[in-house]
C-alpha cells in the first residue's frame, strides 16, 4: 500500500533504546517478538498449515501493536479518546506473511488530536520498527476518511479490508458503520475504474500471463493480488446486491489455490530472509522437494510441482478475469459501440443462435447445445475469424458442459476440415488461447499435453513452454496491424501466406519434444507429429510440410545467426534447402514468431532486420534462379515411381518424357496427385491439343492448361480469363523439354459467374480452348468486359517499376514488373509481350493487396533480350500500364 | 589495464566467444550494432521495393583486461573472427584508469 499522507515513518529517526517509563523493556519485547517468529516458522517447516502460520503472524503483531500502543498511551498520559490503530490490507484480511509490512492506519477524531497525537504516532511507529516489526503506517481524520483521495486508489482499496486493531472502539464503529458505506458508495465507479486500471497496468507488466519460469506469486498474474482484486470486486459490487456470483465448487478451488500459494509465500519470505516473492529455480527445486503445499508432502520433480503451482495459478486468474469482464467500470463508449457491431457474429449455425457477440465478446445463448461438440467448434471457428475472444462466462458455460456431461456429448472428435478452419484464420490464437484454458486444446491435439505448463530451465526463455508456443502464433496474428517496427516488414507476408493452418499447427508442436524423454527436443517433435497426422487424417504433403517446418524450425535462425547472410553462397544454400518461396515464407514467420515468443526483449530490430534480409536475399535467389534448375527425369526416381502408382498403367518413360525439363519449382509446387493428374491431361494431348482442368479452391477457383508452345499463349490464357470477368491472383508458366506448356491459374471469380452457375464452367472451359485453339477470337469476350470499366478507383497507389536482368538466368532476360493491380492487368502485360516477339519461358505471377509481383523469363529467338529490345518493351509496358 | 572493443561480423561471434572463453575469458560486454567502415552497403528489390542496407549489422564486444592477458586475447579474436574478406571488423584498444567492483568496491584489476 502506497500512503500519499504517510506522517510518521522517517528512517533518519534513531532507534529508541527504550520506551521510558515502560515496565517492559524494548529488549525483551523485541526478543519474545523474535523467539514467537522462530516457533511459527518451525511449526511451518514441521507441517503446519499455511493458513495457520498467517493466523500466528497475525496474532504475534496484532498482540504486539496492542501491547505497544497502551504502553505509548501510558507513557504519554494519554487516553485513546479520539484516537485508533486499524489494521488495512493483508494485515487487515489477517494474512500477514513473514516479512510483510504491517499496513497501519492512525484513525484520529479531529485535526486537533492529529496534533496532538503526532508525538505518539511517532514513539509508537518506531517501537514497531525497533522490535522487529516493518510498519507502513497512515494517519487520517474522520473527515479526511470522506473525502476520495483520486491519486491514491491504493489506500481507499486497503480500507476495504480494514480491521480494529486498539484504541477508540467508538470511533472505528463510526468510521466503520458510518462515515465509510457512505462514501463507498459514492466512490464505487472510481474504485471499479481503478482495480480495472490497476489490475491491467500489473497484469501487462507480466506480459498478461500466468506462465512465467520464474513466477512472482504476489504480483504475476494468476499470484495472490489476482485473488485479492477479485475479492474487492465481489465487495464492491456483489455483496451490496447479495449476489452469490460464485459456485461453491469454484470457492473450493479457489481457497485450494490460495491455500497453496500462501505456502509458497511463506516459504519464500523464510528462505529468503525477506519480503521477496518470486519463486525462482532453485527454490522451486527446493519446494518440489518437500512437497509444499501439497496434501501428501511427498517430494516431485520440479517440473510436477510447477504444474500444480500453475493449476492454481489459473484458477486464481480464470475468476479474476471473469470478475474483470463483468464489471466493466464505465458504459460502453460510442466507438467500443461501433467495435462491437463491426464484430458481430455473421452466422446462425443451424439456423438458430447460438451466441452473439457484446461488449466484444462471444456469449452463449444457449448452453444445452454446447454438449453437441461441432457447435462448441463453430464458436471457437468464429472467434478465430473475427477475432473475437470468448467471454470468460462463455468459456464458463463450455467447461460446464465438459466436466458435467449430464448430455451425452456428440461429435467429439474434431475433424481436420473444422481444425484446419480454425488454424487458417486470421486469429487463430484467439480460439485457441480458449481452446487451452479449457482444456479442449489438449483433448483434440494430446501431444500438446506434453509441455502443459511445463518449466524447461533456460535463463533466454521467460515462459513455460506452452505459452511460449500459445504466443508465437498471437505474435503472427498481430501482424495483421503490425504493433511496432519489427513487425513492419512481415505483415505482408503473414497476410498472403498460403496454408497458414500448417504454419499453426508446426507451432502448436514444434517444441513439444521438450516435454518428452529425448535427447533432441526437434525429434520429439517430429515423433508427436506423427501420431497428431495419423489421428487427425492428414494427406501426405500436409504431413510432409509440417514436418519439414518441424525438423528446420530452427535453421533460419541459426543462419542469421551464425553465417554471412550477405554472401550468395550462404543465400544459395540456404534456399536450396528450403526448396520454395511458398515454404519460405512459412518458415520466416515461424521464425519470426519463435524468437518473438521467447521474451519480450528476444527479438530486437536488429535481429528482425537480419531476419528480413535473408528472407529478401532468398526470396530474389528463388524467383531469379527458377529457369536454371531444370528437372532431368531419370533422377527423380521415387517421384516417377509414386506418380507411376498413381497413374494407372502409364511407362516411366512417358513419366520421365512429361517431366523432363521442367523447372524444379514444379515438382516442389504440386504432389504427386497433382503430377499425376497433369500427366492424364498429357496424355489426351493428341486427341484434343488444349487440355484443361477447373478446381474450386478455399479462395476461388484454379485453372491449368496444358498445350504445345505457341505464340501469345499466356496472353490468350488471360485474356480469356479476363473476358469471363475472373481476376487472376497467382499464375505459374512452365515448359518442359518437348515444349509442351503447362500454365496454371489462381483466380478470383468477380461476379460469381461459375460458383452461382456450375452449368457455365463448361461453356467457360469451351470458350478458352475455341480462343485458344483459334476456333474462336478474343475481341468480342473483351469488348462485352470493357462496359464494366476497371471499377473503383484503388485505396493504395501502387509505383510501377520494370526492372530487367541479364546476369541472374543463363538462357533468359528477367523481366519483374510491380504495378498496380487491376483487372485484365496480366492480358494486358502478354500481349505487350507477345506483339513484341517475346517468348515467356516462365513466368511466376503474384499479388500482394493492390501490388502485382510478375516475374518473367524471356527470349526472343531463343536468346536473351537485346538491350534495344528490353528499351522498346520498358516503353510499351510504361505506356500500357500508366 | 586495456579496454578492448572488437566489432566483428555477426556470424563469426559465436567461434569468437568460444575461443574466448576457452582461454579463460568468460566476462565480456556484447551489443548489436549496425555501421559500416570501407564495406559499404548494398540496395535490394523486393517486390518492387528498394531496400537499401547501408548500415551493416555487426556485433561489438567490449571487455576490460589486465594488461599481461592483452595481446592473447587480441590474437584470439583475430584468428577467429577473420574471413579475409572485406567487413571483418576492427578492434580498438584503449587504456582504462580505474575499475570499480560495485558489489564491494574492489578496486583495481581485481575488480575485473
Amino acid at each position: 500500500m502506497t500512503t500519499a499522507a504517510r506522517p510518521s515513518l522517517n528512517p533518519g529517526i534513531p532507534p529508541a533504546k527504550n520506551m521510558q517509563g515502560s515496565p517492559t523493556p524494548l529488549s525483551v519485547l523485541g526478543a519474545q517478538a523474535d523467539t514467537e517468529r522462530q516457533r511459527i516458522r518451525q511449526q511451518f517447516e514441521t507441517g503446519t498449515s499455511a493458513r495457520e502460520t498467517l493466523r500466528a503472524q497475525c496474532e504475534l503483531a496484532d498482540r504486539n501493536v496492542q501491547q505497544i500502543f497502551d504502553e505509548v498511551l501510558r507513557v504519554q498520559s494519554r487516553e485513546p479518546q479520539g484516537l485508533c490503530l486499524l489494521a488495512l490490507g493483508g494485515y487487515g484480511r489477517r494474512m500477514l506473511f513473514p516479512y510483510s509490512d504491517l499496513d497501519i492506519l492512525f484513525l484520529l477524531g479531529n485535526e486537533r488530536i492529529e496534533q496532538e497525537s503526532r508525538p505518539l504516532i511517532s514513539e509508537f511507529s518506531r517501537t514497531l520498527w525497533d522490535i522487529g516489526f516493518r510498519v507502513s503506517s497512515a494517519g487520517r481524520t474522520l473527515e479526511e476518511c470522506k473525502r476520495i483521495e483520486e491519486d491514491n486508489a491504493e489506500f481507499h482499496l486497503a480500507l476495504l479490508d480494514r480491521r480494529f486493531l486498539a484504541g477508540d472502539a467508538a470511533l472505528f464503529e463510526k468510521l466503520d458503520t458510518k462515515v465509510l458505506p457512505a462514501s463507498e458508495k459514492q466512490a464505487r465507479p472510481f474504485l471499479l475504474a481503478q482495480i480495472h486500471r490497476l489490475t491491467r497496468e500489473r497484469l501487462m507488466r507480466y506480459g498478461n500471463t500466468i506462465f512465467h519460469l520464474e513466477p512472482n506469486v504476489k504480483e504475476s498474474p494468476g499470484g495472490m493480488r489476482d485473488y485479492q482484486a477479485a475479492i474487492w470486486l465481489r465487495q464492491i459490487v456483489d455483496e451490496r446486491k447479495g449476489i452469490r456470483n460464485i459456485t461453491a465448487a469454484e470457492e473450493e478451488l479457489s481457497a485450494a489455490a490460495v491455500d497453496f500459494l500462501s505456502a509458497i509465500r511463506c516459504f519464500l519470505h523464510y528462505s529468503n530472509g525477506r519480503n521477496d516473492n518470486t519463486l525462482t529455480y532453485e527454490l522451486q527445486a527446493a519446494a518440489a522437494e518437500r512437497g509444499l503445499g501439497v496434501g501428501d508432502g511427498v517430494a516431485r520433480t520440479p517440473a510436477e510441482w510447477m504444474r500444480q503451482y500453475f493449476r492454481h495459478a489459473r484458477t486464481l486468474n480464470r475468476q479474476l478475469l471473469r470478475y474483470l469482464e463483468q464489471k466493466a467500470p464505465v458504459p460502453l463508449t460510442l466507438r467500443q459501440r461501433f467495435f462491437n457491431a463491426a464484430r458481430t457474429a455473421k452466422f446462425e449455425p443451424g439456423g438458430d443462435k447460438f451466441f452473439a457477440v457484446r461488449d466484444g465478446l462471444l456469449e452463449v445463448l444457449d448452453q444445452p447445445v454446447l454438449s453437441d461438440r461441432a457447435v462448441t467448434y463453430s464458436l471457437f471457428a468464429e472467434a478465430a475469424r473475427t477475432g473475437t475472444p470468448l467471454s470468460r462466462e462463455a468459456e464458463r458455460s463450455i467447461g460446464y458442459i465438459l466436466t458435467h456431461p449430464e448430455l451425452p456429448p456428440k461429435n467429439t472428435e474434431i475433424p481436420w476440415a473444422t481444425l484446419r478452419e480454425i488454424l487458417s484464420s486470421d486469429y487463430p490464437g484467439v480460439a485457441l488461447r480458449s481452446m487451452q484454458r479449457l482444456g479442449l486444446l489438449t483433448e483434440i491435439l494430446p501431444e500438446f499435453g506434453m509441455i502443459d505448463s511445463l518449466v524447461v530451465r533456460d535463463f533466454y526463455h521467460r515462459y513455460t513452454v506452452d505459452e511460449h508456443s500459445l504466443r508465437t502464433i498471437e505474435h503472427l496474428q498481430e501482424l495483421a496491424e503490425p504493433p511496432d517496427e519489427r513487425g513492419a516488414h512481415f505483415g505482408p507476408l503473414w497476410k498472403t501466406a498460403e496454408r497458414r493452418d500448417l504454419l499453426i499447427l508446426t507451432l502448436l508442436l514444434h517444441d513439444v519434444g521438450k516435454g518428452m524423454s529425448v535427447e533432441n527436443h526437434v525429434t520429439g517433435g517430429l515423433t508427436a507429429l506423427a501420431s497428431a497426422a495419423k489421428r487427425l487424417n492428414l494427406s501426405s504433403e500436409e504431413k510432409e510440410e509440417v514436418h519439414f517446418l518441424i525438423e528446420h524450425h530452427l535453421d533460419m535462425s541459426a543462419t542469421v545467426q551464425r553465417r554471412d547472410i550477405f554472401d550468395p553462397a550462404t543465400v544459395s544454400a540456404f534456399a536450396q534447402s528450403v526448396t520454395t518461396l511458398e515454404r519460405l515464407q512459412r518458415l520466416c514467420l515461424l521464425t519470426y514468431a519463435d524468437i518473438h515468443s521467447v521474451n519480450p526483449e528476444a527479438l530486437t530490430p536488429w535481429k528482425a532486420e537480419m531476419l528480413w534480409q535473408l528472407f529478401v536475399a532468398t526470396s530474389n535467389h528463388f524467383s531469379r534462379t527458377l529457369d536454371r534448375d531444370r528437372l532431368h527425369a531419370p533422377d527423380e526416381g521415387s517421384l516417377l515411381e509414386r506418380v507411376q502408382a498413381l497413374a494407372g498403367g502409364t511407362t516411366l518413360e512417358e513419366i520421365e518424357r512429361f517431366l523432363e525439363g521442367f523447372p524444379r519449382r514444379y515438382l516442389a509446387v504440386h504432389s504427386a496427385a497433382e503430377i499425376a493428374a497433369h500427366l492424364a491431361l498429357y496424355q489426351k494431348l493428341g486427341t484434343d491439343p488444349v487440355q484443361t482442368e477447373i478446381l474450386a479452391t478455399r479462395h476461388g477457383f484454379s485453372l491449368t492448361l496444358l498445350a504445345a508452345d505457341r505464340p501469345a499463349l499466356f496472353a490468350t490464357i488471360s485474356g480469356v480469363l479476363t473476358g469471363w470477368g475472373m481476376n487472376i491472383n497467382k499464375a505459374d508458366a512452365f515448359a518442359n523439354a518437348a515444349g509442351v506448356v503447362l500454365d496454371t491459374f489462381h483466380f478470383a471469380d468477380l461476379h460469381r459467374t461459375l460458383e452461382l452457375n456450375p452449368s457455365e464452367a463448361e461453356r467457360f472451359r469451351k470458350s478458352l480452348a475455341d480462343v485458344v485453339n483459334g476456333k474462336a477470337p478474343l475481341e468480342p469476350l473483351l469488348k462485352s468486359r470493357e462496359s464494366t470499366g476497371r471499377g473503383r478507383a484503388p485505396k493504395v497507389t501502387v509505383e510501377t517499376r520494370i526492372n530487367f536482368d541479364d546476369a541472374s538466368s543463363a538462357h533468359s532476360t528477367l523481366l519483374e514488373i510491380v504495378t498496380q493491380d487491376h483487372p485484365g492487368l496480366l492480358y494486358e502485360i502478354g500481349s505487350a509481350l507477345a506483339r513484341l516477339a517475346c517468348n515467356i519461358e516462365v513466368a511466376l505471377i503474384d499479388t500482394e493487396g493492390h501490388k502485382a509481383i510478375d516475374v518473367f523469363y524471356l527470349t526472343a529467338q531463343e536468346k536473351k533480350l537485346t538491350t534495344q529490345k528490353q528499351e522498346l518493351l520498358r516503353e510499351v509496358l510504361q505506356g500500357t500500364l500508366a | 589495464m586495456m579496454k578492448i572493443e572488437a566489432i566483428i561480423q555477426p556470424s563469426r561471434f559465436e567461434s569468437v566467444k568460444d575461443a574466448l572463453r576457452e582461454i579463460g575469458i568468460e566476462g565480456m560486454t556484447v551489443t548489436e550494432v549496425r555501421g559500416h567502415g570501407r564495406q559499404k552497403g548494398h540496395t535490394e528489390v523486393y517486390r518492387g521495393r528498394e531496400y537499401t542496407v547501408d548500415l551493416l549489422p555487426k556485433i561489438k564486444l567490449e571487455m576490460v583486461l589486465p594488461d599481461a592477458l592483452v595481446n592473447r586475447v587480441v590474437d584470439t579474436i583475430l584468428k577467429t573472427a577473420k574471413t579475409g574478406k572485406i567487413g571483418d571488423g576492427k578492434i580498438f584498444l584503449s587504456r582504462v584508469e580505474e575499475a570499480i567492483r560495485i558489489r564491494n568496491e574492489e578496486r583495481g584489476e581485481n575488480a575485473l
